[in-house]
């Protein structure tokens, strides 16, 4: 039997040397906390008047690179891209091209280029976020060649984010549809985003045309999945994308069986003023699709007050509310309706209706 | 022949506190380097962020109701609800939840927000006790107001859910004051991953702080060692425990003070069970539901998203607020209990459940146990002076280490605390912590584990904000 662990010496000894070594490290790390806290304040001071020296430079200075101090630190780095960054988002013409060739001069690029090969992925993932940032051509060809190396989906997400910005054709877009296509679909946020990004950067190059051929290429494409779809749609009418009602006349045709499509194409068609799907709409199965084309009805179609009024009694809760709005929203002769509906037997109806009568009307 | 016996009982339990002991600390030194990497993986996330959000459009959010129960809370509803409506977000609503106050918590919204009845149908979806009227400000058409009869915190927030209309939505205490843009930064990580059902950021103590117009503009520790202790707890809890859990992917607990969730999720699984520990128990039945439906998800701590709340003041609060805890940790694992060293429930089980049934419910009888013992082992000679002192030493030293660990995380990253007096008082209450004010937590666990099935919440004292 062993010995009672209180009565062992070698206990003893080891929790001697435990407690040793424990005082000696409480001790280390007290003074570490105080040298990092001193060497944290320093550094958030020199990155302070670092970005604004930057800033100032870039908008006042012709040359700004020669008053600049060549960054050597982390810190010095990250403050010079945010400054840059900020000034690109905010300017344009001469003082947007001189932050831009501070990228390159000053090495920002090449610095967050191999960091962007750095073996731990999320700090590959934040170098290529702040070469996205600088949205610069001359990135683009390193975050294409990135792409089909990075082996992290988390990093393949943003390096298509930031390619995204610098699309430049229908052969761009459909590069990245195809690497989007073959990742697990993220967020639909993030996807519209991305075609958001595309469209903005087409535009800037009076080419947005590209994007509507591009929206015809893959309209019957299989591979594509159909929340991207969907979501470059909705991108579309985020961007007032004008892309020519056709195409989204022909999303709208080839999809019935697809609510997701169907729910973007009638919202991009409503907001170019196209309402000739919203009485098929009303009918459609699928609820989403029916409040859809609810919240667009009293805009274009008076006739369609019977049908609305019938919806107040749909299976779907939010379908019901809707309804109600799009009367209220249809002026005098949808409020009467309303009125009527008070004294319905249905109590969700009356209900209802009563809520939208004390909503803003039109 | 009776003394072989005793021996063997003397000895296994040696080993077993012993052991125990060494894998309790462990496992918190653990939990400390994963939150190490977690926190340094976090601020380059949130430096990438930031940059994509310079590259992205104005329609990067979604939209969030934020949901406050709010019970006897008229001292500070009124300055909670402003400082609210304040928040840095392109869309979102406040829903009040009045849960059958009867301090005139209602008189004072009314005043305060001219509010005006509304008769919107409120859909049911998960239960709560009746509504007794919904209210809208006529000022700030997105504050709305709901007065229900009085059901507890569970029931209130079910009541916010049901009257919501967003896809995501955010608890907070009444109490509790959110910095401008946690809800940004907290709502922000819906839109990176679908497969987030829940996030909550970290709590920090009010008390001590200056508040100005709804907002903490002076960070300090609280002048009371009894508040700045909480301040060393809280710290410690989120930092190195939640974000060590979120390493592990085994988070237990979002803190019902200000916790974000998909509607859908909460939906359902029922909503809030009524209980005293709803916040544990709902992200215990989140985490069930998606492993029994196969539902790919994610649940995260995330410690940049600050909300301040008011810790309690006095040493019976304090008690009565820890008991509370206590009983509601036992409740939630009791009724999830199928989740107990449960393989189907993979790491959460195994890692995060076994953790708080093993250390959090069985530790304080163990911990008693050892108290105990060291007496009956002097009293027969098997613990001399000097092996007493060495252990209370390695026991001391070690919760010290990562007391300051914990506050290094912290320091390292956040730097809320400037003033070194201040650091060095968290470092000094690392270590006072263990002659006494962890004694007297054991023994109110220790009571709450004896009386878990009591369902009261106790009435808490508040003092208006500002006044810390």
């Amino acid at each position: 039997m062993p010995d009672l662990l209180t009565q062992s010496p070698d206990f003893y000894r080891y929790v001697s040397c435990g407690v040793l070594f424990l005082a000696a490290l409480n001790t280390a790390e007290v003074f570490f906390l105080f040298y990092n806290k001193r060497k944290a304040g320093l550094s958030e001071k020199r990155r302070t008047e670092l970005k604004r020296l930057a800033s100032t430079a870039m908008i006042t200075a012709t040359a700004p690179e020669e008053l600049l101090p060549k960054p050597s630190t982390d810190d010095d780095f990250s403050a010079y891209s945010e400054a840059i960054a900020s000034v690109l988002d905010s300017f344009e013409g001469e003082i947007a091209a001189k932050a831009g060739r501070l990228v390159g001069q000053l090495g920002i690029a090449a610095y967050y280029r191999r960091l962007a090969r750095h073996r731990t992925w999320y700090k590959r993932a934040a170098a290529i976020d702040i070469l996205s940032s600088f949205r610069l051509p001359s990135n683009r060809e390193f975050l294409r060649s990135a792409l089909r190396r990075e082996t992290s989906n988390e990093v393949k997400y943003r390096v298509i984010y930031g390619l995204s910005s610098l699309a430049r054709d229908r052969t761009d877009i459909l590069e990245m549809v195809a690497a989007l296509s073959s990742l697990p679909y993220l967020t639909a946020k993030y996807t519209e985003d991305i075609f958001y990004n595309a469209i903005r950067a087409l535009k800037d190059k009076d080419a947005a045309g590209e994007f509507g051929a591009f929206m015809r290429e893959v309209m019957k494409d299989g591979s594509v999945p159909v929340l991207v779809k969907r979501d470059m749609l909705t991108a579309c009418y985020d961007a007032s994308c004008g892309e020519g009602r056709g195409i989204l006349h022909d999303y709208y045709l080839n999809s019935p069986e697809e609510p997701e499509i169907l729910i973007a194409a009638l919202k991009a068609l409503a907001r170019i003023g196209d309402f000739s799907f919203i009485p098929a709409a009303l009918k459609h199965p699928d609820w989403r699709v029916r409040m859809t084309a609810l919240k667009n009805s009293d805009a274009c179609c008076a006739d369609l007050l019977p049908e609305t009024r019938a919806m107040l009694r749909d299976s779907n809760y939010h379908v019901r509310l809707a309804a109600a709005m799009a009367l209220r929203r249809s002026g005098i002769k949808g409020t009467a309706v309303l009125k009527e509906e008070t004294a319905s037997p249905d109590r969700f109806a009356a209900e209802t209706a009563a809520y939208a009568l004390t909503q803003e009307g039109r | 022949m009776s003394g072989l016996p005793l021996r063997f009982a003397v000895q296994f339990s040696q080993y077993a506190v012993f052991l125990y002991f060494l894998a309790v600390n462990s496992v918190y030194t653990m939990l400390i380097v994963l939150a190490l990497r977690d926190i340094v993986k976090h601020a380059y996330l949130s430096t990438a962020r930031t940059a994509r959000r310079q590259l992205g459009g104005e329609f990067y959010y979604k939209p969030v109701s934020v949901i406050v129960p709010a019970h006897n809370e008229a001292a500070v509803i009124a300055q909670s609800v402003r400082a609210l409506l304040n928040l840095h977000y392109p869309e979102f609503e406040v829903i009040v939840v009045n849960d059958g106050s009867d301090d005139g918590t209602l008189a004072a919204l009314r005043e305060e927000f001219s509010l005006k009845s509304s008769i919107k149908p409120v859909r049911l979806q998960v239960p709560h006790e009746d509504i007794q009227a919904v209210y809208r400000s006529a000022e700030y058409p997105d504050l709305i107001v709901v007065d229900k009869l009085n059901g507890g915190k569970a029931d209130a927030i079910n009541a916010g859910i049901n009257v919501s209309s967003y896809p995501v939505f955010c608890s907070i205490d009444a109490d509790s004051l959110l910095e401008p843009d946690a809800l940004l930064k907290s709502s922000k990580l819906f839109l990176e991953d679908d497969s987030l059902i829940a996030t909550g950021g970290i709590i920090r103590i009010l008390n001590g702080c200056k508040v100005e117009g709804g907002a903490v503009t002076e960070i300090a520790l609280p002048p009371g060692t009894l508040e700045a202790m909480q301040v060393l707890e809280y710290t410690r809890a989120f930092l190195s425990g939640r974000t060590g859990w979120n390493a592990l992917n085994s988070l237990l607990i979002i803190s019902g003070a200000f916790g974000v969730f998909r509607k859908d999720m909460v939906i359902a699984v029922g909503g809030y069970r009524r209980t005293v520990g709803e916040d544990m128990d709902l992200v215990m039945r989140l985490h069930r539901h998606c492993h029994e439906k196969g539902i790919p998800y994610r649940i995260l701590f995330v410690p940049d998203p600050v909300c301040w709340t008011q810790a309690p003041f006095k040493l019976k609060m304090l008690l009565r607020q820890r008991n509370r805890w206590h009983r509601g940790m036992i409740d939630a694992l009791l009724f999830n209990r199928a989740m107990i060293l449960n393989p189907k429930y993979g790491g959460t089980s195994l890692a995060g459940v076994s953790y708080f049934v093993f250390v959090e419910l069985f530790g304080p009888l163990i911990e008693l146990f050892g108290y105990l013992a060291i007496p009956v082992l002097c009293f027969f000679g098997m613990l001399s002076v000097r092996s007493f002192v060495l252990l209370l030493l390695l026991a001391v030293l070690w919760g010290i280490s990562i007391n300051i660990g914990a506050v290094f995380l912290d320091i390292y990253n956040f730097r809320r605390y400037k003033r070194n007096s201040d650091i060095l008082r968290l470092c000094f209450l690392g270590g006072l912590e263990f002659f006494g004010y962890r004694q007297l937590m054991l023994l109110e666990r220790l009571k709450a584990t004896l009386t878990f099935r009591k369902r009261d919440w106790g009435q808490q004292d508040r003092r208006a904000m500002g006044l810390f």
